[in-house]
């Protein structure tokens, strides 16, 4: 099976400061991958480099097959990527940034958000700065999903979402991944790794490190954050 | 980047019709006004013009505001030439980098596009509202000439206009490079930047030693007294314009570029 995620050493610092340190990194396709680790581990370091966000000149990495630097464009037709802080543009219409996300790609996606919007109970007809930060994720999941592209990159996708969506969210999920896609999910909630994880790995001051199983009990999640403190 | 085009063009829509209407009607009221101030203004232009460099920085010493010509070039000039800086350096300074100031960044970006594509986007978004600016300010200033009934000085008055568009160019190039190195909209910044350069025109008209420097600002090349007394500019501010206009615009594509982008 071919892996959809393939980091080789990466390496990024923020002038003195330290982002992420000979980070490799291997998720295959199909694969609900939890990225785990305390705040300023390097999670969303690792996660902005591989969507071309921040520039890094050590390691490579290759997303579904493909050169994260060269094939840039190529590469985010295929995926769909949820920041942790889900912003858009206040003045437009949720139904607008939907349609605008479609737009740019080219696709006609109405069939597919209008589904995603049922389920997740999003109403389209608000402006987005009328929106609370769990309704700005529910906008976010269907711009990620309405294209259903073959990666899905989530930055702490359930904060803020009441645990109804987080139950449709995580169905969603099951359902792409069910028809080929592949999950890389960044969280700090111990359950959603138990849970819909297949495998994981944990950050600690911008080194990765592979888990065994993704199953784990609450005391040795904490201490991967405890740890930390010491 | 069609659709990030026009979606660009409608978030700007609001501006554009504020500035526009409000730079064009400031100059359409001015030259509403020419009657009743003809007394005024006649012995107004008289005295200023034997007032040396100041006359000189205004251009009264070349022009009679008698004519509605002249008092075109001087009053409306000056709006036109002020306001439109100001349009032009608001507009490019936070089009890019409001982005990460609205954290709006990762959503655009995460979409296939290429950087260069959203720059070029937004780029053209500039050009399309600098020149409905200069349309709709032109097509006031004209509605003002025929309200007066006098004949609207063509060659001269397009002259203006489209020097005027290539000065808003330049100015917004120079913010537009700004905001691809910044993550804030440095709107403060980018005002200063077209007041800056109107001083150091007005400066540069005044103090006898700064002329032969006059070419390197944006406004050297737009200044209506010299268009409406029948002088021309110097090739040099025009190669000056260009040359800066393409490195800022250059610039702005290079380093976005290759920049890490805040969250």
């Amino acid at each position: 099976m071919m892996n959809a995620i393939e980091i080789e050493h990466l390496t990024k610092n923020y002038g003195k400061n330290r982002g992420v340190t000979d980070v490799s990194l291997k998720v295959k396709e199909g694969d609900i991958f939890g990225f785990i680790g305390p705040n300023g581990a390097g999670k969303s370091t690792t996660i902005r480099s591989m969507l071309g966000f921040l520039k890094f000149r050590e390691g490579s990495i290759k997303l579904l097959g493909m050169d994260s630097v060269k094939d840039h464009v190529e590469i985010m037709k295929n995926v769909g990527y949820m920041p942790s802080e889900a912003w858009f543009y206040d003045a437009m219409k949720v139904s607008d940034v939907i349609k605008y996300a479609a737009d740019v790609r080219g696709l006609d996606c109405s069939e597919e958000a209008a589904k995603i919007c049922a389920k997740l109970k999003v109403d389209t007809g608000k402006r987005i700065r009328e929106l609370s930060l769990g309704n700005r994720k529910k906008v976010s999941i269907v711009c990620a999903m309405q294209h259903k592209p073959k990666l899905f990159i989530f930055d702490e996708p359930t904060g803020g979402l009441d645990p109804l969506m987080q139950k449709h969210f995580f169905e969603l999920i099951n359902e792409y991944v069910d028809k080929g896609a592949t999950c890389l999910l960044s969280t700090h909630v111990l359950t959603e790794v138990n849970k819909y994880c297949r495998n994981a790995a944990i950050m600690r001051e911008g080194r990765l490190m592979m888990l065994d199983s993704p199953r784990i009990d609450d005391d040795t999640f904490l201490s991967f954050y405890e740890d930390e403190e010491v | 980047m069609k659709t990030i085009f026009l979606k660009e063009l409608k978030l700007n829509f609001k501006n554009l019709l504020i500035w526009s209407l409000a730079v064009g009607g400031v100059g359409l009221a001015c030259i509403l006004l020419y009657r009743s101030m003809q007394g005024e203004i006649a012995e107004l232009g008289d005295a200023f013009s034997d007032m040396g460099f100041f006359s000189d920085a205004f251009g009264m010493s070349t022009l009679s505001m008698a004519t509605l010509a002249g008092y075109f070039a001087v009053e409306v000039g000056t709006v036109h030439g002020l306001g439109g800086g100001m349009f032009a350096a608001l507009t490019a300074i936070g089009i890019i980098s409001k982005e990460e100031e609205r954290h709006s960044g990762e959503f655009l970006l995460s979409m296939p596009v290429s950087r260069k594509k959203v720059v070029a986007a937004k780029g053209l978004c500039v050009i399309c509202m600098l020149a409905a600016f200069t349309l709709i300010c032109g097509c006031l200033y004209a509605l003002g000439f025929v309200s007066m009934g006098e004949s609207l000085p063509g060659g001269e008055f397009m002259k203006f206009m489209c020097g005027q568009f290539l000065m808003n160019i330049e100015v917004a190039a120079v913010c537009f490079a700004i905001s691809s190195i910044s993550g804030k909209n440095r709107m403060g910044a980018g005002l200063g930047l077209a007041l800056l350069f109107y001083a150091y025109d007005l400066i540069g008209r005044a103090v006898p030693d700064l002329k032969d420097y006059l070419f390197i600002g944006p406004y050297s090349y737009v200044n209506a007294s010299e268009i409406f007394s029948g002088r021309t500019a110097f090739a040099s501010a025009f190669i000056v314009a260009a040359a800066v206009t393409l490195c800022a615009v250059f610039f702005a594509f290079w380093y976005y570029d290759r920049r890490d982008l805040a969250s």
